[in-house]
């Protein structure tokens, strides 16, 4: 199974009745593989946007294509069986048991009784629940986040191309949640599907996302780039006031201490001095550490320790070149 | 759960016992006259005919309720359910003697009128319970199966449906049980049941065939009771 399908938004325009617009001509592509976040506030259109893709809304005007084939063109039930969806509420069937409520899809589809089987409890694995545990459990009987697992694997089931998901760790504990964000991105990372995901919390929109876009009310996209980009430049005052006061320390975290060292070499004996003490961080750590490495003591500069090793050293003078070289370019 | 079990099991040997010792103590004593009424095959004639009265008004009720009930929760066509639910609570509140007076005009006396009557009373209990249980699914759910490819007949089918089973299910108990004791009142239009005792009792003053006809209904209207809890149980899945 190789990665998704390209997405790809042309003027894409929703409208309820009269009155300003729920979707404003969306116009954005989501490269085959990737996963695009849509965020901003409630009435920003962003769930709109998503219900596209599956045609559980239809636009008023442009459209949406999969692969550069409108959605249009395929009928609703046959589409959404090859489009995997996941909702805050989850939306599990009460009356079934997990492995049922894993099977729907493939069930629609009609494979067969083994094959399903053998599916359900590949996906149960796979979203972290053991399967001879979970199969025959009711949905009430499983906590939020096991919920929102099973929702995952039900989503999946099918091995569909595409994943939508609406606000998907949003009714979770804060723990929980970042624990399946931390799940999710793994899982990403060996699937390579074409997700589209709703939040409207900007701290999840930079974690999950390869990209962001940015929606305002009235359905308007405001940006679209990467989290680096949209952390460095936002392109507008709505943006800027969006990803809030904290977005430089934002940025910090989506840079690594690698990115800051500067050369040891250089001061070959400052280098040598400090290499046998003061505080150290993991060249792969976020520059978050190093920065609070550096607040915790009084040494002006935190080595940073690649293999065992120490590679260099990070002072505030190189984190400042790191941001200002990262915001000179549009890949972190 | 095994509670539940056990008194689904243990109900009809209790209901059964509780009739051998009705029909021992309106034997016991009989005289002649009594006896040519409260003879076991004479009694059995009048179980069979409320049964039949009970079944056939209930059926139809279920299977003119529950479609209109879920046409009433489709998207489309939501207004109709005021209208529908006004109709039945007429049905309901309009007393049963009246509805068979009614019905007596234009089918004359017997069988059919009778379970016109009781059909009438019976739509409320269905109607109102698989509109209540249709609307009481949850619509995450809903667009959860939509946005899986199911389609409407499918999501009614495999999802709606079996959510609102226990709900559904309980209109229907309802409309059963409630149909054992009206269904007494049909031997006015000349259909039978054990109502007929009970007026024959009334009229002749004699007590023990009033008492036995009483007692029958009674046990009859817990045996249906329990008849339909444990069909709704069995196809339920033992969901809940």
């Amino acid at each position: 199974m190789g990665a998704g399908p390209v997405i790809r938004y042309e003027e894409a325009t929703k409208r309820y009745g009269a009155g300003p617009p729920a979707l404003d001509r969306l116009s954005l592509e989501v490269p085959a593989g990737e996963t695009c976040v849509l965020v901003g506030p409630s009435g920003g259109g962003k769930t709109t946007a998503l219900k596209l893709v599956n045609r559980l809304v239809e636009p008023t005007s442009g459209r949406v294509l999969i692969d550069g084939r409108d959605v249009a063109a395929t009928d609703p039930v046959t589409l959404r069986r090859g489009i995997g969806y996941v909702i805050q509420q989850v939306g599990l069937f009460a009356h079934l048991d997990v492995a049922a409520n894993v099977a729907t899809v493939p069930r629609l589809l009609g494979w067969d009784r083994r094959r399903i089987d053998v599916r359900v409890d590949e996906l149960l694995d796979l979203v972290g629940l053991e399967p001879a545990t979970y199969r025959h459990r009711r949905p009430d009987e499983l906590s939020g986040g096991q919920r929102q697992r099973v929702g995952v694997a039900r989503a999946l089931a099918a091995d569909p191309p595409v994943l939508l998901m609406d606000e998907p760790f949003g009714a979770v504990d804060p723990v929980t949640r970042t624990r399946l964000q931390d799940e999710f991105l793994a899982l990403q990372r060996r699937l390579r599907r074409t997700v589209l995901l709703v939040t409207h919390d900007i701290d999840e929109a930079l974690r999950l996302g390869d990209r962001l876009a940015v929606l305002a009310g009235g359905g308007r996209l405001e940006q679209y780039g990467t989290p680096a980009d949209v952390l460095a430049r936002p392109a507008t005052p709505f943006v800027a006031d969006f990803v809030g006061a904290g977005r430089t320390l934002r940025r910090l975290d989506l840079l690594s201490a690698a990115d800051a060292v500067t050369d040891a070499a250089a001061g070959p004996d400052a280098a040598g001095e400090l290499a046998a003490e003061g505080p150290a961080v993991a060249a792969a750590a976020p520059l978050t550490d190093a920065v609070a490495a550096l607040l915790r003591s009084d040494a002006a500069a935190v080595r940073v320790i690649d293999d065992g090793r120490a590679v260099g050293i990070v002072t505030l003078d190189s984190i400042r070149a790191a941001l200002r070289r990262d915001g000179g370019t549009v890949e972190p | 759960m095994s509670r539940r079990r056990l008194r689904l099991l243990l109900t009809p040997v209790v209901l059964a016992v509780a009739t051998a010792l009705i029909v021992a103590w309106a034997h016991r004593g009989a005289d002649v006259a009594e006896l040519g009424v409260l003879r076991t095959g004479r009694l059995w004639v009048r179980v069979r005919e409320h049964v039949a009265l009970c079944a056939v008004s209930t059926a139809l009720a279920v299977a003119a309720a529950v479609p209109a009930g879920v046409a009433a929760t489709r998207p489309g066509l939501r207004r109709l359910a005021s209208p529908l639910l006004f109709v039945a609570n007429v049905g309901q509140s309009v007393p049963t003697i009246a509805v068979l007076a009614l019905a007596f005009s234009v089918t004359g006396i017997g069988f059919r009128t009778a379970v016109i009557g009781l059909w009438a009373y019976s739509l409320l209990p269905v109607l109102r319970n698989t509109v209540a249980g249709l609307g009481g699914v949850d619509p995450a759910v809903v667009e959860a199966a939509r946005g899986m490819g199911m389609s409407p007949a499918q999501i009614l089918r495999r999802v709606e449906l079996p959510l609102a089973w226990p709900v559904l299910a309980a209109g229907v108990r309802t409309a059963a049980v409630v149909n054992v004791g009206t269904a007494a009142l049909a031997t006015f239009v000349g259909a039978g049941g054990l109502g007929a005792l009970i007026v024959v009792g009334l009229d002749n003053q004699r007590d023990r065939i009033l008492y036995t006809g009483a007692a029958l209904t009674a046990v009859l209207a817990l045996a249906v009771d329990w008849a339909v809890a444990a069909l709704a149980d069995l196809s339920g899945g033992g969901s809940r």
